[in-house]
């Protein structure tokens, strides 16, 4: 009883320490976008998805970089630079859709038709669709991709021209020392062209071989490659290094380049 | 008064289990799983940081845990100090042991600056083109491998741990001495078919019919 008296608060500055941290939590995560646009689309369930746009005279479109306000500035200034540079980028927040939290277990949890129905939007503008997304988020576009493929067999108009996957990670299970990796069933599913993009700094980057091999199983043509010296979520990190913070800043350039291999692909 | 100060404690408690767990889940969160399969052990034959040539062959007869890290692996720098000290455990209870821990692909420059800090006091071998950790079907960092005294894995653990906790302390003695006796029995066989084969060349010798 002694211990409860010493740390003993009085209900008022309990109260405005919970009002503290709410404002702290609100001011983290309202911060402004710096989108051209904001868009909202509905699903035929009525989930409302919000969209930030950001214009790119160009042929091509970026959708993806499954995101969050607030704790995606960096995807967000890439984002703006690739408008900039023509290429529109369009960035669904999914989770907020679904009032899911940001876990890995509710990517599974987020269903395919939201996502349908943005590619369906984005292929409006005419411009060629390219999916990205980094992290164990890249099985949510996989999986959308294998389900668009299968709706629009055939037709060549509704052809989404690729997918980058930035550090995936798409193990099923917790990896077994000596056992090759189980890989979520997206994986190997679409033909789409995909370009893999993986830090040489993480273990994931001596499994490389073995997942293009398992996403060449759906018959895309798959580019990996090293991006020297960083670490998996390099743009994410709390504790980025100068060579991450320098990728960071040229990550326009970085997804410019495998735009240009998977535009090779076709 | 007693219901706000009791929702405070609760709140006090509830944030450290929240935001305070995680510092607490990351070590021990994995255990020893154990290998039921005969799987075959890959060569391991590498240069040590000091440039000695290591081969895992040269350690029959020990138990070996054989590691594969990184300096870039969070894991692997919180658990190389219970390393240190499962050795020195083992060591008072004299159980053949030794830790091989191979690098993933980096530099001996960035090696030694993390040994300097870190200070394993076990043998750190360089795998730099990474042959090893493709051969040893390695995916992820720290992956560990606990092999018996006779080359065979007997158990694999991915991700960090408390090694000098008693539970595997107590698995490395048991399979040393499982190993010991296993060596015992091989060579009193072997003895016992000596003997045999001693005593039929002997009865052979006498029923000779050139004798």
């Amino acid at each position: 009883m002694v211990f409860t008296r010493n740390v003993f608060v009085k209900p008022a500055s309990v109260l405005k320490l919970f009002l503290i941290i709410f404002a702290t939590f609100v001011l983290n995560t309202a911060s402004a976008t710096t989108a051209d646009d904001v868009k909202i689309f509905s699903t035929n369930d009525d989930t409302e998805i919000e969209v930030r746009i950001f214009k790119g005279d160009g042929d091509q479109l970026l959708l993806g970089f499954a995101c969050d306000q607030g704790s995606s500035m960096a995807e967000e200034k890439t984002a703006h630079e690739l408008a900039m540079d023509g290429v529109e980028v369009w960035m669904p927040d999914m989770l907020s859709a679904y009032m899911l939290p940001k876990l890995r277990s509710s990517l599974a949890d987020i269903p395919t038709d939201g996502l349908l129905k943005i590619i369906e939007e984005a292929q409006k503008t005419g411009k060629r669709v390219y999916l990205i997304a980094s992290g164990p988020d890249t099985e949510l576009i996989l999986r959308v991709a294998a389900e668009w493929e299968q709706l629009h067999a055939g037709d060549d108009k509704k052809k989404l021209a690729g997918a980058i996957l930035m550090f995936p990670r798409l193990n099923k299970d917790k990896p077994e020392p000596g056992k090759p990796p189980i890989y979520q069933d997206a994986v190997g599913k679409t033909h789409l062209p995909i370009m893999v993009l993986e830090g040489e700094r993480t273990p994931n980057r001596w499994g490389i071989g073995h997942l293009t091999n398992a996403l060449k199983k759906g018959g895309s043509t798959v580019y990996a490659k090293l991006i020297p010296d960083v670490r998996g979520y390099f743009f994410k990190r709390d504790d980025p290094n100068i060579p991450e913070n320098v990728v960071t800043s040229q990550l326009p350039g970085l997804i410019k380049a495998s735009l240009f291999f998977l535009g090779r692909a076709h | 008064m007693k219901s706000y100060r009791q929702a405070f404690i609760h709140f006090l408690l509830f944030s450290l289990l929240t935001f305070g767990g995680a510092s607490f889940t990351v070590l021990n969160a994995a255990e020893l799983k154990k290998v039921e399969a005969d799987v075959a052990t890959p060569e391991l034959k590498l240069e040590s940081l000091d440039g000695k040539t290591i081969d895992l062959k040269d350690f029959q007869g020990s138990v070996v845990l054989v590691q594969f890290w990184a300096t870039y692996c969070t894991p692997c720098r919180k658990e190389m100090p219970s390393m240190n000290n499962l050795m020195k455990k083992l060591a008072e209870s004299k159980t053949p042991f030794k830790i091989l821990a191979v690098n993933m692909g980096e530099t001996k420059e960035e090696v030694q600056k993390f040994v300097d800090e870190v200070k394993p006091e076990f043998t750190i071998l360089m795998d730099s083109k990474g042959e090893h950790v493709q051969a040893w079907n390695v995916f992820a960092a720290p992956s560990n491998f606990v092999i018996d005294g006779k080359g065979k894995i007997r158990y694999t653990l991915f991700g960090g741990v408390d090694w000098d906790s008693d539970d595997i302390v107590n698995t490395i003695k048991q399979l040393a001495a499982d190993t010991a006796a296993d060596v015992k029995q091989a060579a009193d066989g072997d003895t016992d078919a000596k003997d045999a084969m001693e005593a039929k060349t002997d009865k052979t010798d006498k029923d000779s019919p050139e004798k």
